[in-house]
């Protein structure tokens, strides 16, 4: 439920205040002012604030407090009364003189009367346990015909249907409005604003707790807020406002969603960031947005739920049988089997197996195929995707008998390969199997899980017709006769399992790698532990950058099982240095992830905006010229990733044209450079390599295991720059699969994997044009112009429009002139002296001699490639051979003199 | 508005008070025995489920441990027969101690004024 498909409703008459200008009740409305509807019931606030019923009310919880400690007070004497009676009358050793029921005494007479006031205190306190259920249930779901909802003010007055939110306010949440009412009034603000109601909120201790996990600046918010409220001017009698009031209806609507039996402070904060667009402002400029909130409260509801869910369990665990034998005796002893396999269910029962969350869909996907007549289910999907929580998930809902019929009063085990197949050759081995499935089968309540399933794949005792180890099992599992659960890697499954008797036998479910909130809310149930074990105290932020920067720069392993080791690690660290209770944050996750990884820390932690505000200048720190170029591909990767809302295309994907040798791959590569913080993020592919129509399985590999070049490339290191030299020339049906890519960022592997491109920039060059270009650049053409003609007639001869199109952009490079060539030069002379300096050599060219080094290594037809050979060959090589000989030392000076002769200026001897 | 008059809320809160406290007895053989009985159903139900006595009754001519010959039969039989007398004893007790428990909750009151008028007079 979100803030935009609530339709509140709104009284014309009293514009949503419930009051006329008599301060009586509006008679349009009723008083009810605002409201909606939600399930075929309308809801809408409804008690009349004011000093004098808050101060009552608070009066009457005392009171009632009161009363209770003074039955139970009284209750206390009683017994004590009847205790001193009996201490005085002990002193006979007869036994009928403690019969008190029998005696006359002031004490016992004090004694009977106390137990009506325990009776009445029983009483209060099972009232008060009654009262908590205040939300009413609605579980939204009842059909209501739209006709049948009344269509006015006056028709509504009539309905029945109707709930005042202010019965479902919990004692905490009443309090913070309470609270916001007496502030406001204390202002003399004529209005209760959300502002005074967040404000307020602050008192709660779980609110607090929550922007605590948030790593909020709690002063500084707090501050921000009173200049809000001071700043508020409308004065008068105190009333709420209707923006106060729509809040309050829908943290009833949350907190009826979420089951609870009260609205408690928790459920306010998210209808106020909603509903006040400065408070919104104020909390994102503190780093909390709404995502943030929201996966920050359900972390506080797991916590809750996961105490709530073991109370039940420990309960429900009671009834579980805790040997081999189900309820009704009639399964047999299975001897062979126990000594191979583990009983998962009877771990369950002891509580040694950790709880799952937010796995409920694959869940109930396995029940479904159990009930559909399947007894062989594989789950399939990555290592570490949690795959075996799943299963774990299963044993303790079997120990709650919370399953479908055909699996209660069964015993889950799992069975252990590597004892099945250790020790034994195939033929014992397939012996074991079979007394394993025997004895399964006439159990009759066991189910069988297999860990790594294809283990036992391709296991047979000898000859060509022999059977397959895995060929035993499928046998009883197409004769239904034991249930099976099995997992497997989806690379094994594919490659060992699919279209064998074993995959045909089985349903296979896909077990996905968790993604964002889905990731988070996995990691948020493991973190109470670790806080207990390893006493640190994670923060939201840590959390959900030990997901980001995971997923960004891991990528042999699979979430939730990296980040999980990461924060094990990270939580070891944070103890032994900060000490007990230290705050994980951030940059520690940022720092582990670099160590982890070996990328610098400073590339772990830079801000994207950042990079891409300051991209030209980076550029240029590396490159000469093509101040369009580069101008345009920064602007292009702005604009990219300014709309990245939702976007499922790579990050930005260009096309370069121009003659060889001006830049284009050196664009690429510093692109790379700056973006993904390494020149080697690059996957370059030679596209001339890919000239026939069976190169496609080269390039994205088959189903009979070859691996496709780019997509392995792209699997293993998303966050990549992807550079296709020579774009033109690969073959059409190549091309259509780049049309794909560029559309939805995605492509599917020869092994049916879906290999994501939405992480990587790609960079398409071609010489097209080429001498086109240089004509036109040469004639003084504007470039506008020459790209206009190029694509319009050059390209679309080579290539599809509608390919064309799907470039973010088409950036045509000019031809190098003299002066350029003159700058490289320089550039790629420092380079040489930066190489040197390492060696402790200085370096110094003079203009004449870079002149003459430019001009020779400059040609028209191949731009500033030649140089960088003329280079190797004039100076580099020159250097190197006086450094063999000796004749250059450390302290000494290379000087490329006016005649590009390359001399030596020798330093202090020291 | 009368909601802001605090001599009629605070009229209210004592009318409320006094009414709690007038409530009480007809609670005690409302409401309150209606909540006991049904955790007294569910603490005996519960019993019945960790002694699985109707799962034993129900199963009483299947034999024990898989075993179909005629030996495993007769065995198995004798061993329910036992299984479900012992059971079935254990749940009549704790049939009992519900029972009790209901009588007890119904009479308490009686027995209380009882003993107060003894001790008085």
């Amino acid at each position: 439920m979100t803030e935009q498909n609530i339709q509140f409703i709104i009284c014309p008459v009293c514009d949503g205040s419930g009051k006329n200008k008599y301060n009586l009740a509006c008679s349009n409305c009723s008083g009810m002012g605002v409201g909606t509807f939600f399930g075929g019931t309308f809801y809408y606030w409804g008690l009349r604030m004011g000093i004098a019923v808050i101060k009552l009310n608070r009066l009457k919880k005392k009171a009632d407090l009161l009363v209770n400690l003074f039955a139970f007070v009284v209750g206390l004497i009683g017994l004590l009364a009847l205790f001193w009676w009996v201490w005085a009358n002990s002193s006979g050793g007869n036994i009928e003189d403690l019969f008190f029921w029998k005696r006359k005494h002031w004490l016992i007479l004090v004694f009977w009367t106390s137990l009506l006031f325990d009776m009445f205190v029983f009483y209060r306190l099972s009232e008060a346990a009654a009262a908590k259920q205040k939300i009413k249930k609605n579980s939204g779901e009842k059909t209501v015909k739209t006709d049948e909802l009344p269509n006015n003010w006056k028709e509504l007055k009539q309905f029945k249907s109707k709930i005042d939110v202010s019965s479902g306010m919990g004692n905490g949440a009443m309090g913070v409005i309470e609270d916001s009412y007496i502030i406001a009034r204390r202002l003399k603000h004529k209005r209760v604003e959300i502002m005074h109601l967040f404000f307020s909120l602050f008192k709660d201790k779980s609110v607090f707790a929550l922007f605590s996990r948030l790593n909020v600046d709690q002063e500084k918010l707090i501050r921000k807020i009173k200049e809000r409220i001071s700043k508020i001017t409308a004065n008068g009698k105190t009333e709420l406002s209707v923006e106060v009031k729509k809040a309050l209806i829908e943290a009833y609507l949350r907190a009826m969603e979420l089951k609870q039996n009260e609205v408690n402070p928790l459920n306010l904060v998210l209808p106020c960031q909603s509903r006040d667009k400065v408070l919104a402002e104020i909390l994102y400029d503190l780093e909390i947005d709404r995502d943030k909130i929201i996966n920050c409260l359900a972390w506080f509801r797991i916590n809750d739920k996961m105490l709530e869910r073991y109370r039940t369990y420990r309960k429900m665990a009671g009834f579980k049988p805790s040997n081999n034998m189900d309820r009704a005796y009639t399964s047999v002893a299975t001897p062979v089997l126990n000594h191979l396999a583990d009983d998962l269910t009877i771990a369950a029962k002891w509580g040694r197996l950790s709880f799952s969350v937010a796995r409920d869909k694959e869940i109930k996907d396995i029940f479904q195929q159990f009930q559909s007549g399947h007894t062989g289910v594989i789950l399939v999907g990555e290592d570490g995707v949690g795959k075996n929580s799943v299963v774990e998930a299963i044993a303790q809902l079997m120990v709650e008998e919370a399953v479908p019929k055909i699996i209660q009063d069964k015993r889950l085990v799992k069975l252990d390969v590597s004892r099945l197949v250790s020790g034994a050759t195939a033929s014992q081995a397939q012996e074991r199997l079979l007394t394993i499935i025997d004895e399964v089968v006439r159990a009759g309540n066991i189910i069988l899980y297999i860990d790594n399933i294809e283990n036992i794949v391709g296991i047979s005792s000898g000859g060509e017709e022999s059977l397959d180890l895995s060929e035993v099992l499928v046998g009883a599992i197409e004769r239904g006769s034991i249930f099976c659960l099995a997992t497997a890697t989806t690379r094994n499954y594919v490659k060992y399992i699919e279209d064998t008797p074993l995959g045909n036998a089985t349903a296979k479910i896909k077990i996905n790698e968790p993604e964002g909130n889905q990731a988070i809310q996995i990691i948020e149930s493991k973190i109470g532990p670790l806080e207990a074990k390893y006493k640190v105290y994670f923060s939201y932020d840590s959390l959900e950058n030990v997901i980001k920067l995971s997923q960004r720069y891991m990528h042999d392993k699979y979430l939730p099982a990296k980040a999980v080791e990461l924060l094990e690690l990270i939580a070891v660290k944070v103890s032994q240095s900060k000490g007990e209770w230290g705050v994980v944050s951030k940059d520690d996750i940022a720092r582990a992830v670099s160590e982890a990884t070996g990328i610098p820390i400073s590339k772990v932690t830079a801000k994207e905006s950042d990079i891409l505000l300051n991209m030209e200048d980076k550029i240029h720190q590396r490159m000469i010229n093509q101040e369009e170029a580069v101008s345009m591909v920064a602007s292009s990767l702005r604009r990219a990733r300014a709309q990245l809302t939702g976007n499922k295309r790579p990050i930005a994907s260009f096309l370069f044209l121009g003659p060889t040798g001006v830049g284009k791959t050196e664009l690429a590569k510093t692109v790379a450079d700056i973006y993904f913080g390494d020149e080697k993020s690059m996957v370059r592919v030679d596209m001339s390599e890919y000239q026939h129509a069976d190169s496609v399985k080269k390039m994205i590999g088959s189903a009979q295991g070859t691996r496709g070049y780019l997509t392995e490339a792209v699997r293993k290191a998303p966050f990549s720059l992807i550079l296709l030299d020579e774009f033109e020339k690969a073959h059409p049906d190549i091309l259509n699969l780049f049309l794909q890519v560029m559309d939805d960022g995605r492509l599917t592997d020869g092994q049916g994997r879906t290999i994501d491109f939405t992480n990587s920039i790609i960079i398409s060059t071609s010489n097209a044009g080429a001498v086109y270009i240089q004509n036109e650049v040469a004639a003084g053409t504007d470039i506008e112009k020459i790209k206009e003609v190029l694509i319009n007639e050059k390209l679309n001869k080579i290539m599809r429009p509608e390919l064309i199109n799907r470039f973010d952009g088409v950036i045509v490079f000019k031809p190098l002139s003299e002066g350029n060539v003159l700058d490289i030069t320089r550039l790629m002379l420092a380079k040489i002296g930066k190489t040197l300096e390492k060696k402790g050599i200085r370096m110094r060219a003079e203009d004449g001699g870079i002149k003459i080094l430019a001009g020779e290594g400059y040609d028209p037809k191949f731009g500033a490639r030649p140089l960088r050979r003329l280079l190797q060959d004039k100076v580099e090589n020159v250097i190197a051979d006086k450094i063999l000989a000796g004749e250059l030392e450390r302290r000494d000076t290379v000087v490329i003199d006016d005649n590009a002769e390359v001399k030596v200026e020798k330093g202090e001897k020291l | 508005m009368l909601t802001h008059n605090f001599a009629v809320y605070g009229a209210k809160i004592l009318g409320e008070l006094a009414g709690s406290v007038a409530y009480f007895p007809f609670w005690w053989y409302s409401r309150g025995l209606a909540a006991l009985m049904s955790r007294l159903k569910r603490f005996v139900i519960n019993q019945e489920k960790s002694l699985a006595f109707f799962v034993w009754l129900k199963n009483i001519h299947r034999p024990m441990y898989g075993q179909y010959d005629w030996q495993g039969r007769v065995i198995s039989f004798f061993i329910r027969l036992a299984q479900v007398i012992i059971r079935g004893l254990i749940m009549v007790f704790w049939l009992f101690f519900a029972l009790a428990v209901c009588l007890f909750w119904i009479i308490l009151p009686f027995f209380i004024f009882y003993e107060i008028y003894f001790q008085i007079t």
